[in-house]
């Protein structure tokens, strides 16, 4: 699931080592969790007037080839003319509240909002990479989309020095493919937030039907398409039609056990009522006998 | 274990309820009518709804998968603003399992206060409004709840609410947030159960539930969940389109997963109801037993004075019976009462699943009909 899709980076799998000869391992690919995504977007809004970006930390784990960030959280900053300041303090202490609560997170890279990378850019990934030795910090710029001219999305990069003797304020960087990863469960309270009138009063079936509809609304659009074929008014993709023909020709076997599923459905149905009343008699027999 | 450690953690965070600010002088000028609802010092205006932001949502949602075998709770910042409350961030708590209960305390307590200082560093929300907790088809009355509520309920404006959410209905890809819903607590008192007409199903008052992103969020959402086609013209047609938000049809899937394991959880929670019931009428056996040998004992020695003056003598002295016979105090109800919210719970998450199962079963049927 990538984030941008329309970026035509070709991403470079660099195995050189590292300067002083031991082999670093340099993540090649990233997945983001929404909870980060989102908390940098609420960071981004709660910024001050005078802030042209914002910063912070990314958590996260990480094997040999991925990174895989779980979470953020902000970090003050200050950027001028002539300096940039990065409060580490408040990144320390942060980092450590954090740690409480999920052990196995540890510090992946950092994020900014906006996608100029420049000077102090590469400075703060001086600075995390600090962090993040002997692994290589990663860098995710957000684009929130505010700003004319750009859309929204997000780039991640890894730094590579520049130069013959590397300074901290040079280096290269290098982008890295990124993904929104998410686990299955999560998905009802992402869909919660993409309707259009979330509103929490669903009922299981409430769910179904509205799934039930959006079937119904595809079947029909490749009813239509398939009847325009068949009309003549529009040329038939083969690739499209056996496709159709594969996905529709899977039948439901009926195998007799339906009957036994239907009625042990309507037992368990039968005895959560029966459950149900059983317990609100007794809440109000509790009252009545005691009085 | 932790519960009581947690909800003593905070007691010693929270801020004392605060006294009505007393104005100096009585040049104070009347509050204009437009602004009545904005400024609600007393807490006067009912909540009517909670609103939670997106990144709420998904921390909660993250904490309490990470979280499967423990409790996971936190708390929720934010502010009310004319009978809706609008929760916009949320931390995680800490679990303290070994820990000694003191000192466990303690270290949470500081926890959230340099958690809240951090966060408003940042200018984000520091004002607690109430703790979110992760449950398990739908069961979530048990005495840390409570115990927690119980503190929030002196110390935050409306008593503070609590954000249920149900792990095992997202587990299975179901809408999660409808069967997670803020209750905010009313009267409670486990002594004046009568009194009050208390049953598990009014220990909390249940709130709607309503769910924000904010612009910049949801324009982000939707731009992520737009497919982008494929740069290859020859692609398959499954593959052709992707998302990084692709559609999910995870709730047609026929057949009851969670059915067992929520039938078994309505017998267990049966089952624990009955040993407190037995507990219950053990200890009121007890009571009425010591009562009968205390009113027995008064009768006696009633009668025995009575002849003592019939005879002349001095009455023997009315001696405490309270001092001899100990009478145990009353049960608490509390425990069977949440029980039985317990099995309530379980049986409509049972009710539920079986329900949609039925319908999925007659489609399923129909569409294999054809």
């Amino acid at each position: 699931m990538p984030i941008r899709s329309s970026s035509s980076a070709a991403y470079i799998q660099n195995s050189s080592t590292s300067t002083n000869g031991v082999p670093s391992t340099r993540p090649t690919s990233l997945t983001i969790h929404p909870s980060a995504l989102f908390s940098i977007l609420d960071h981004y809004l709660r910024r001050t007037d005078a802030q042209h970006r914002v910063i912070g930390t990314l958590l996260g784990t990480r094997t040999d080839s991925t990174v895989d960030i779980k979470s953020a959280f902000a970090v003050l900053h200050s950027e001028t003319d002539e300096q940039v300041a990065v409060d580490m303090d408040y990144h320390r202490a942060m980092y450590d509240l954090c740690t409480r609560v999920r052990p196995n997170e540890t510090i992946v890279g950092w994020y900014s909002t906006g996608s100029d990378l420049n000077t102090y850019s590469a400075l703060i990934q001086n600075f995390y990479s600090q962090e993040t030795a002997p692994n290589q910090a990663v860098h995710v710029a957000l684009d929130t989309g505010t700003e004319e001219g750009k859309s929204a999305g997000v780039k991640a990069y890894v730094s590579s020095p520049v130069g013959i003797f590397p300074k901290p304020e040079n280096c290269v960087f290098v982008p890295i493919p990124c993904e929104l990863r998410f686990h299955e469960a999560e998905r009802s309270g992402l869909d919660l937030m993409l309707s259009p009138n979330p509103l929490s009063n669903q009922t299981d079936l409430d769910v179904l039907a509205s799934s039930l509809t959006d079937v119904q609304n595809m079947l029909n659009r490749v009813l239509a398409y398939v009847q325009s074929v068949l009309r003549g008014e529009v040329v038939g993709d083969k690739a499209v039609g056996r496709y159709l023909m594969d996905v529709l020709g899977t039948g439901v076997e009926e195998d007799g056990g339906w009957t036994a599923g239907l009625q042990d459905t309507l037992m368990v149905t039968y005895l959560a009522n029966l459950v149900r009343s059983q317990a609100e008699v007794s809440a109000r027999l509790a009252l009545t006998t005691a009085a | 274990m932790a519960a009581p450690s947690m909800a003593a953690a905070l007691a010693a965070s929270l801020p004392a309820p605060q006294a009505a600010p007393t104005p100096a002088a009585p040049t104070y000028e009347a509050i204009p009518a437009s602004m009545s609802k904005a400024i609600d010092i007393e807490a006067e205006i009912p909540l009517t709804c909670v609103q939670l932001d997106g990144i709420v949502i998904t921390k909660i949602l993250k904490h309490s998968r990470e979280a499967f075998s423990t409790t996971a709770h936190g708390l929720l910042l934010g502010l009310d603003l004319d009978g809706i409350l609008e929760v916009s961030n949320s931390f995680a708590l800490p679990n303290h399992h070994n820990d000694d209960d003191e000192k466990a305390t303690k270290s949470i307590a500081r926890y959230q206060q340099s958690m809240l200082r951090s966060l408003k560093e940042v200018q984000g929300d520091d004002n607690v409004v109430g703790f979110y907790q992760a449950t398990s088809l739908g069961a979530f009355f048990n005495q840390s709840l409570i115990d927690t509520q119980a503190i929030h309920q002196d110390r935050l404006r409306h008593g503070g609410v609590v954000v249920v959410h149900d792990i095992s209905q997202t587990a299975r890809g179901n809408a999660s947030f409808p069967f997670m819903d803020a209750y905010r607590r009313a009267n409670f008192s486990t002594a004046g159960l009568i009194s009050h007409r208390l049953t598990f199903s009014s220990i909390l008052e249940e709130i709607p539930l309503r769910v924000r992103t904010n612009a910049l969020l949801s324009s982000y959402l939707n731009t992520l969940a737009i497919p982008s086609t494929s740069t290859f013209s020859d692609a398959h047609p499954g593959v052709a389109t992707t998302s990084a938000l692709p559609p999910s049809y995870s709730v047609l899937d026929i057949g009851n997963v969670g059915l067992t394991k929520n039938l078994e959880q309505v017998a267990e929670a049966i089952d624990n109801y009955r040993t407190e019931e037995g507990n219950v009428a053990y200890l009121s056996r007890q009571i009425a037993r010591e009562k009968l040998r205390a009113e027995t004992y008064v009768a006696k020695r009633k009668e025995e004075n009575a002849r003592r003056v019939a005879q002349g003598l001095n009455a023997l002295p009315e001696e405490d019976v309270s001092r001899l016979f100990r009478i145990p105090p009353e049960p608490s109800r509390l425990e069977s009462m949440l029980l039985l919210g317990q099995v309530d719970a379980y049986a409509k998450s049972l009710e539920g699943i079986a329900g949609a199962g039925l319908v999925k079963m007659y489609a399923a049927k129909a569409s294999s009909g054809v």
